[in-house]
């Protein structure tokens, strides 16, 4: 197992944003989290990432297929690119920043692939919203991670440029690395995914298959749980 | 972390450099900080060296708080800050890199300042100037050693070049007497009875302003909002 969350809540001040959370992400595995705006699911994904720290619970990973610590690739809301530098001196800063040994035809090859070598040299401010973003999504997709969390990547992208992403999202995990991915875009990008996990009531309403998943049953509330609830499991942690 | 260091220093010194402004606001402040005091000599008249040293050391205080300033604000524009700490290499390595390219903004910026001191306030440089490259030396990892993880600490605030003066100046006032006991030296050729003993006093504050950053930057430096 790549990754590994247990018994996830989260506050911010008094509010609960949600509770009870258990994922596992395996090697090679689309997990598509999901669920209305406000339920949460960046707030998981920024713990999951490490970038802040739960309430309660823990996340803990394993090894990759080489035995190593995984390393994880993180594309949040911000694109973390400096405006100042030109995109190749951008690859170039997060690659060296992760001790990752990239070379100039790398760099070349993942340029050509998120369709920015012809401005490889030219400043990041220059760039519009969607290219900012495929900037972003190629340091991401260069470092080669393990574990792929995608908060929204199809954000301010176009049609062809959606495509490429999506490309270099299922080329990632038949790689072998574990993918969650955040996507308001679900009947479309549900065909893709392993499994769903739907945050809704401050909880994991479904998470399962996602050939088990209905999207059309996500409006009805109650509805027959598909998961265990931490109370209907005797208080048991998962 | 060495080389996540030297990696995000010179991405910081790409960064400065290139845009420039941040590295040219600091050194204007300070030989305006040097002119302004020169005006209060009459022609010819010469400062006393203790009071040259005094201005050289508050010039280079106030440009390190806008170089410390500008350097932590390259990771506020698009969220670079999480980028970094998700970075495997410890959190401490931020600190160094910032810390490694303010003592080299720092450097050059004194670099001019000297020769402003030289000849606006009328100064001449003895032969005790070795001393005074020496407690430079001494001075600037300890102020950069705590400006570094100051700057941390207010980035983000709406008064941060206020707040970085207002906390950092007292912790740094051991490391400015003794820079400005030995400038004395260098611009008079007369050195005061125990004045050496300042480089001993600077170096004991180096080492708590580094053991404290390293102890208290991840606390300072994280990816929560």
């Amino acid at each position: 197992m790549l990754l590994r969350a247990r018994d996830l809540a989260h506050f911010y001040g008094p509010r609960l944003i949600f509770k009870d959370i258990c994922l596992d992400l395996p090697p090679g595995a689309l997990t598509v989290l999901a669920g209305a705006n406000g339920a949460g699911k960046s707030t998981l994904l920024k713990i999951l990432a490490g970038l802040i720290r739960p309430s309660t619970g823990s996340v803990e990973t394993g090894e990759n297929s080489r035995g190593q610590k995984p390393r994880i690739g993180y594309l949040g809301h911000q694109t973390f690119i400096y405006p100042e530098l030109t995109a190749l001196e951008n690859l170039r800063f997060w690659t060296s920043l992760h001790g990752h040994a990239v070379t100039g035809s790398d760099y070349a090859a993942i340029l050509e692939r998120v369709e920015l070598a012809p401005f490889a040299e030219e400043k990041a401010r220059g760039f519009s919203r969607g290219m900012a973003q495929r900037l972003n999504l190629a340091r991401v997709f260069l470092l080669e991670a393990d574990i792929l969390l995608l908060d929204e990547p199809g954000t301010g992208l176009d049609l062809r440029s959606s495509a490429v992403l999506l490309r270099e999202i299922l080329a990632a995990r038949d790689k072998g690395a574990g993918i969650i991915w955040i996507t308001h875009n679900l009947e479309e990008d549900l065909r893709h995914a392993d499994s769903v996990a739907f945050l809704e009531g401050k909880r994991l309403a479904f998470y399962g298959p996602a050939k088990a998943f209905r999207l059309s049953e996500r409006a009805s509330v109650p509805r027959p749980e598909p998961f265990e609830t931490r109370e209907a499991r005797g208080g048991e942690p998962c | 972390m060495l080389s996540a260091a030297l990696t995000i220093a010179r991405k910081d010194l790409t960064l400065t450099l290139g845009r420039g402004s941040g590295l040219v606001q600091a050194l204007l402040l300070g030989l305006l900080l040097v002119f302004v005091f020169s005006l209060s000599l009459q022609p010819g008249q010469r400062m006393t060296p203790q009071a040259a040293a005094a201005v050289f050391w508050m010039a280079s205080a106030f440009c390190q708080v806008l170089i410390f300033s500008t350097l932590y604000a390259h990771e506020e524009v698009n969220g670079q800050r999480q980028g970094l700490v998700l970075a495997p290499a410890p959190v401490q390595s931020i600190w160094l890199g910032k810390a490694l390219a303010g003592i080299g903004m720092l450097a050059a910026a004194q670099a001019l300042f000297i020769p402003a001191v030289i000849v606006f306030l009328g100064q001449n440089v003895s032969a005790l100037w070795p001393l005074g490259l020496g407690i430079l030396a001494i001075a600037d990892i300890g102020i950069v050693a705590a400006g570094s993880l100051l700057g941390a600490l207010s980035q983000g605030q709406s008064a941060k070049e206020s707040l970085l003066s207002i906390v950092l100046f007292p912790l740094l006032i051991p490391l400015f007497l003794g820079g400005i006991r030995i400038g004395t030296a260098v611009f008079s050729g007369a050195l005061a009875e125990g004045a050496q003993s300042w480089f001993g006093i600077a170096l004991a504050f180096d080492a708590i302003f580094v053991a404290a950053a390293l102890a208290l930057f991840p606390a300072v430096y994280n990816a929560e909002e």
